[in-house]
């Protein structure tokens, strides 16, 4: 198995894991028009939720732009992001798995990695950018996962030289976004 | 012709919000962090992150993908108790690699190793 070295020091644990408490799920259904992940985003603010787990189930995309890995040429991190690869719809999604929490600066963030087949029969999948997956008719189903007392929070991370989503203990109450 | 199901009782419980960082390998990597915490059962609820290079069982074929930088897009399995009590992981998904291609299988112990991170949503299963 291959390792790389990161740009910055090894750090511990190896393995991070903090219990958040059993919740209620929540099934979430979003309409033609919308953005999938800004829609997401915008329509759990309402609910009071801001930190969770998402499985998205369906969805039947107009049109997206997703992005996928590539060896970082400036050598700052082990991998970065290539240009983007862009599709007309219609787009079927097949499975989409993403991760909500408040990034570096506060902002709530949806980490979202998605499976589509275009319109030719073709897979593709890779990182959704906010702002470029334009739900067609059909909408978007979504199930979430709220997380209280332990969420994902983004922070500086030294080894990676990334920020990236670290799990987080927070009072009881929960805490606010 | 009748096949009987095996069927086993029980609820979702605690959720488990887990990160791994690089160089881990996926699948000794879940159980690790599960037998640390005193997971046994358990299925994926989500799970965002990227792998170095991977390896994926699909029927006979071992599809070996090379990186750095392979998303995983989907992620979806169970964590079981083994012979010894201890927790064992079976984890499928699908991946891309650097020219967007994807591949899907069983990801193999030992042959995965993370690249940034994995974002991983655990919940606990908790037989009646």
């Amino acid at each position: 198995m291959r390792t790389l070295v990161q740009p910055g020091a090894p750090l511990q644990p190896r393995r991070l894991l903090e219990w958040a408490a059993p919740a209620t799920d929540l099934r979430a259904t979003l309409s033609a028009g919308q953005d999938l992940l800004r829609g997401l985003v915008a329509a759990l603010a309402e609910r009071g939720v801001a930190h969770a787990g998402v499985q998205v189930l369906t969805a039947e995309i107009a049109r997206l732009a997703y992005l996928t890995g590539a060896e970082d040429p400036s050598g700052e991190r082990v991998a970065t992001y290539g240009p983007p690869t862009r599709l007309e719809g219609p787009v079927t999604l097949l499975g989409a798995n993403g991760i909500l929490g408040p990034g570096p600066d506060g902002e709530t963030l949806l980490h979202c990695h998605a499976v589509v087949v275009d319109a030719g029969g073709r897979l593709h999948g890779g990182h959704l950018p906010p702002g470029d997956c334009l739900l067609g008719a059909g909408g978007a189903v979504a199930l979430v996962t709220p997380l209280r007392e332990a969420v994902f929070a983004a922070s500086y991370d030294s080894e990676t030289n990334y920020p990236l989503f670290q799990p987080t203990r927070t009072a009881k109450q929960g805490i606010s976004a | 012709m009748s096949a009987a199901a095996i069927f086993e009782e029980g609820r979702l419980g605690r959720i488990a919000v887990i990160r791994l960082r690089p160089n881990e390998d996926l699948v000794s990597a879940v159980e690790s962090a599960c037998r640390e915490h005193g997971l046994v059962h358990a299925v994926v609820r989500s799970a965002v992150g990227s792998l170095v290079d991977a390896v994926l069982e699909a029927g006979e074929t071992a599809l070996e993908v090379p990186g750095p930088g392979i998303e995983i897009l989907t992620l979806a399995g169970e964590v079981r108790p083994d012979d010894a009590g201890g927790p064992r992981a079976d984890l499928r998904g699908t991946i891309a690699d650097g020219k967007a291609r994807v591949y899907g299988g069983r990801f193999r112990r030992g042959e995965n190793p993370i690249c940034i991170t994995l974002e991983l949503v655990l919940q606990e299963w908790l037989p009646a």
